[in-house]
């Protein structure tokens, strides 16, 4: 393999210089070129947790790298935070594509920061890589560029939703919170429940996200008397709203069942003691007892002094791995004028990875079609109950079911078509 | 007992006062005259130290004053009382007092001062509970006058006691001030431009005018003199002065 | 009829707490004719100083509460005379400086919010005390925490107002408050009466950061929101009136709070400003602000 990879990029004659060096010295590396494959990253990187995952990227990038690189080459990663605003990430994405040339994105966190993404990378022709957004309009759209690896909301939202009405009941309140990963994780709940159950929600409201109050719809929610409250919200949100729960005297005995953010950190170290059994869908638990699980666990507490990572960070690595698996299938040239043609061969590469293990246990498959059957790659949602809150929370697993890939689909064609005629405009 | 001499001062860039000399003895009543614009309020500043002098002494009780502090000069005993509008509207009557009294330590001293007002201007009494802004303009000139008295100054500087009230209200005014001024031994120093009332109050008196002291003398002579008859006792000063071009008789 | 009430204790809590705040910002528009941008990162910094307190020293809340105050009310202090001094002295209100001192606040409320991030980081935080399940009487829940803020701020407001009227020093703060000029001459030293409000000011502000500590979390980004609503509170009650600043706080809090309840709760920002809208049209100078502010 290349002992001598290029650090640094942006000299034509010298990348050129090193590959064909590479080259002379690596007899038999067959479509391999020396070149530099450029990664842009950008992540939810506000919280200290964020940082740390955000590193991680970086750090397994390096990893590969010093394991002798992709087919003879090397990755190069930059990283931006997009603080979980879209404004922002459009700006990140906007970067990468026309200016640092990357040929592969990853990125957002937040749903309602990739979905803008999408539009800007499917007109700049640049693969997207979604580690974390959930919201099922990401893929609906039908960009032929984007490819997610966590759970779509259309299935997590119905594994919760089935258990919940099969286990606690189907009068059920719901607040969102406004961004679109909250939202739309509400809404596949209880449309679920209308669906299989007939039953309305007892209480639908959208809150606005950073809301510091949500007493008002808690106490209207307190006097309707629901058997589940689901919170749906980014984590500091849904604490907040578990907190004041119960501060407004809504039961115990009324189950708390959150969306996916439940599931990252900060949601059980500031909700403390309210957030014991609330039960939400990711596509991870550190509780797993699997070894491979267990071994991730261990990696993350060793080297990023996290000792209970959310699903946030087994997506990250998720991520860095699909993208491994579609660089050493995609046969790239990486000169300055094969940009274009690189980006279209990584593209259809992701397009062929199929029967990825996650770390959660769920399976991701793409396929090649601009479709949310072949773009959503994990189907496999794990049900998730706290048992102890506080900054040394306790999680255990209730449960996994995996879905057919249009599963929730149905009915959706005239939303899909809205959302393709915006993506083409 | 207060000696200026030479104080020159202004606002931002702009001199008002061009070298001013006077004196005020102990125990007198001097006025201070001159119409709208003449720097008549500026020297009341620079002398209570709300403004910095740019150049000349100030000495009270021969001591340098100028450029200190406000509340260290009211402390020394010299306090100015401000035009009528200048009360605390949200404040009692009696908190306005009080706070006249900032700089004393002495309570009962406070308290006993409080009734001498009342004394001198029985109307504040029966409204000292009263939140100033209920007052007529003639009680609040009273109010500020008392409130000075409070901090038992050995000279008080009056400034427009006489602005915009009625002339029989005017009168009782200053014959209170008259009695205070000997009963109390307190020396005061009278800016009006009320000329001719001013002068029937005072021993002695400076006219200012474009920022220097243009005449000066005893009242009596002051009130015949032909320059100071011509130029402003037509009644009150109103613009004598203040149009430096115009250029009247000397 | 339970959730009526239900609505009225969370209103007059939240709306105590908008009160203490606007209670600092109407006394520092009255103390040094400027309206205080950076006042809500006062109450953000309180906060988390009330944290810190708790995990430096493991003092009950209370008293850290009372030291939150202490430092918050330093902190205004060294604001005020390293970096407000020099434009005050210009003159505030609408003259240039008094424009010079809004852009001035807006500077320091950025700094100071970024003074916290280096300190605290963006991640909210969690306030360290629990107050447990709340006192159910029948139906209606009544956390201890809103006892805690109803208690504690109304020992704070009789404190101030028996400061205020009954001492000579709160004589002079009022005096300052209504003309600077005129109180030098009544032998009160002005320049240290200004810090005194600020710092009293800020210690209000903190008072409100570490009472609202336990039902919501405490983050850098607090203090705009607060801000807002305490401004609204300020001109509801009448800008400069202090019992008006906390009657308008209380107004804001059962209003928005009654309408977020009965109308659509998702628009609960919106109301306070509506209400603000209203009373200013129906009475321009707020509830109580026509004695009080006859400043020109």
């Amino acid at each position: 393999m290349n002992r001598y990879p290029p650090k640094k990029t942006g000299n034509g004659v010298r990348n050129a210089l090193l590959a064909f060096t590479a080259a002379s010295l690596v007899a038999g590396a067959s479509a391999a070129s020396a070149g530099v494959i450029k990664v842009g990253v950008s992540l939810r990187m506000k919280t200290e947790t964020g940082e740390k995952y955000g590193q991680m990227v970086a750090d397994e990038f390096e990893a590969i790298n010093a394991a002798g690189g992709v087919n003879g080459n090397t990755i190069e990663v930059k990283l931006l935070n997009d603080e979980c605003k879209s404004d922002i990430g459009v700006a990140n994405a906007t970067k990468y594509a026309y200016q640092d040339n990357v040929h592969l994105f990853i990125g957002s966190s937040c749903s309602s920061v990739s979905l803008p993404i999408v539009d800007v990378l499917h007109k700049a022709g640049v693969p997207m890589l979604i580690p974390h957004s959930t919201n099922y309009k990401i893929t609906l759209k039908g960009s032929p560029w984007v490819f997610r690896v966590p759970i779509s909301s259309r299935f997590s939202a119905a594994a919760a939703a089935k258990y919940t009405a099969e286990n606690i009941g189907t009068k059920i309140a719901y607040i969102w919170a406004s961004d679109a990963a909250s939202q739309a994780d509400a809404q596949k709940f209880y449309e679920y429940i209308e669906t299989y159950h007939g039953e309305l929600p007892v209480y639908a409201e959208q809150f606005q996200e950073g809301e510091l109050d949500l007493r008002a719809h808690l106490l209207k929610i307190k006097s309707l008397k629901p058997e589940a409250l689901m919170i749906s919200a980014q984590s500091q949100d849904f604490a907040r709203g578990l907190v004041q729960s119960y501060e407004v005297g809504i039961p115990p005995s009324v189950k708390r069942i959150g969306g996916s953010a439940a599931s990252n950190r900060p949601a059980p170290i500031l909700s403390g003691d309210a957030i014991k059994g609330v039960f939400f869908h990711a596509a991870f638990s550190f509780a797993d007892p699997d070894p491979k699980v267990q071994e991730f666990v261990k990696m993350t507490a060793e080297r990023y002094g996290v000792a209970n990572p959310d699903h946030d960070f087994s997506q990250a690595w998720d991520s860095v791995h699909v993208a491994r698996v579609a660089f050493e299938r995609a046969d790239l040239a990486l000169t300055d004028d094969s940009l274009a043609a690189d980006r279209a061969a990584i593209r259809d590469a992701l397009g062929t990875v199929t029967g990825y293990v996650t770390l959660g246990g769920g399976v991701v498959d793409f396929c090649a079609d601009a479709t949310p059957e072949c773009r959503d790659g994990n189907k496999t949602p794990v049900l998730i109950e706290y048992t102890k809150g506080g900054e040394d929370y306790e999680l255990r697993v209730i449960g996994k079911t995996t879905f057919d890939a249009d599963f929730g689909l149905a009915g959706m064609e005239e939303e899909a078509m809205k959302l393709r005629e915006s993506l083409d405009n | 007992m207060l000696s200026i001499r030479g104080v020159a001062t202004g606002y931002g860039k702009v001199q008002i006062l061009r070298g001013i000399d006077m004196s005020v003895s102990e125990g007198q009543i001097v006025a201070l005259l001159g119409g709208n614009g003449t720097g008549k309020s500026t020297l009341l500043k620079a002398i209570s130290g709300l403004l910095p002098v740019w150049d000349g002494a100030i000495e009270f009780e021969g001591e340098p004053i100028q450029n200190r502090r406000p509340n260290e000069i009211v402390k020394r005993g010299l306090t100015q009382v401000t035009q009528g509008k200048d009360m605390y509207p949200a404040m009692s009557v009696e908190e306005n007092l009080r706070i006249g009294a900032y700089t004393r330590r002495d309570r009962a001293g406070v308290t006993a001062d409080i009734g001498k007002v009342f004394d001198y201007f029985p109307v504040l009494g029966e409204r000292r509970r009263q939140l100033a802004a209920t007052l007529s303009g003639g009680e609040v000139q009273m109010l500020v006058i008392g409130r000075g008295l409070m901090a038992r100054p050995k000279l008080i500087m009056l400034d427009e006691p006489s602005s915009a009230l009625a002339p029989r209200i005017v009168l009782d005014i200053f014959s209170i001030v008259n009695r205070i001024s000997r009963n109390e031994g307190i020396t005061i120093l009278l800016v009006e431009q009320n000329v001719r009332m001013a002068l029937l109050l005072a021993e002695y008196g400076y006219v200012i005018r474009d920022g220097v002291i243009h005449i000066e003398g005893d009242s009596r002579d002051l009130i015949t003199d032909d320059n100071v008859r011509l130029a402003y006792l037509g009644g009150t000063v109103t613009d004598a002065g203040a149009d430096a071009g115009t250029g009247l008789a000397h | 009829m339970d959730l009526l009430l239900d609505f009225v204790i969370v209103g007059v809590s939240i709306g105590i707490v908008y009160g203490l705040v606007a209670l600092g910002i109407s006394l520092i528009f009255s103390g040094l004719d400027i309206v205080h941008f950076a006042h809500g990162e006062l109450y953000m910094i309180g906060s988390f100083l009330g944290i810190a307190v708790i995990s430096f020293t493991g003092v009950p809340y209370f008293w850290a509460l009372i030291g939150a105050m202490i430092i918050t009310g330093v902190l205004g202090v060294v604001v005020e005379r390293v970096f407000y001094r020099r434009l005050t002295r210009g003159g505030g209100g609408y003259t240039v400086a008094g424009m010079g001192m809004i852009i001035c606040g807006f500077g320091m409320s950025v700094a100071l919010q970024n003074v916290a991030y280096l300190l605290w980081g963006a991640a909210p935080h969690p306030y360290p005390v629990s107050f447990g399940m709340p006192i159910f009487l029948g139906n209606i829940a009544l956390p201890k925490s809103y006892l805690y803020i109803l208690i504690c701020a109304l020992v704070l407001m009789t404190v101030l107002h028996t400061f205020l009227t009954r001492t000579k020093l709160g004589l002079a703060v009022r005096a300052v408050a209504y003309n600077k000029d005129t109180s030098y001459l009544m032998g009160v030293n002005v320049p240290v009466m200004i810090s005194l409000i600020f710092g009293v000011a800020c210690a209000m502000a903190a008072a409100a950061g570490v009472l609202i500590g336990p039902i919501n979390y405490v983050q850098i980004e607090m203090g705009y929101l607060m801000l807002l609503k305490a401004f609204a509170a300020a001109v509801v009650g009448g800008f400069g009136s202090l019992p008006g600043a906390l009657l308008g706080g209380i107004l804001v809090g059962l209003f928005e709070t009654l309408c977020a309840g009965y109308l659509i709760a998702s628009y609960k920002d919106i109301y306070a400003f509506l209400l603000l809208i209203v009373v200013l049209m129906v009475r321009p100078t707020g509830l109580l602000g026509i004695l009080v502010k006859v400043k020109a």
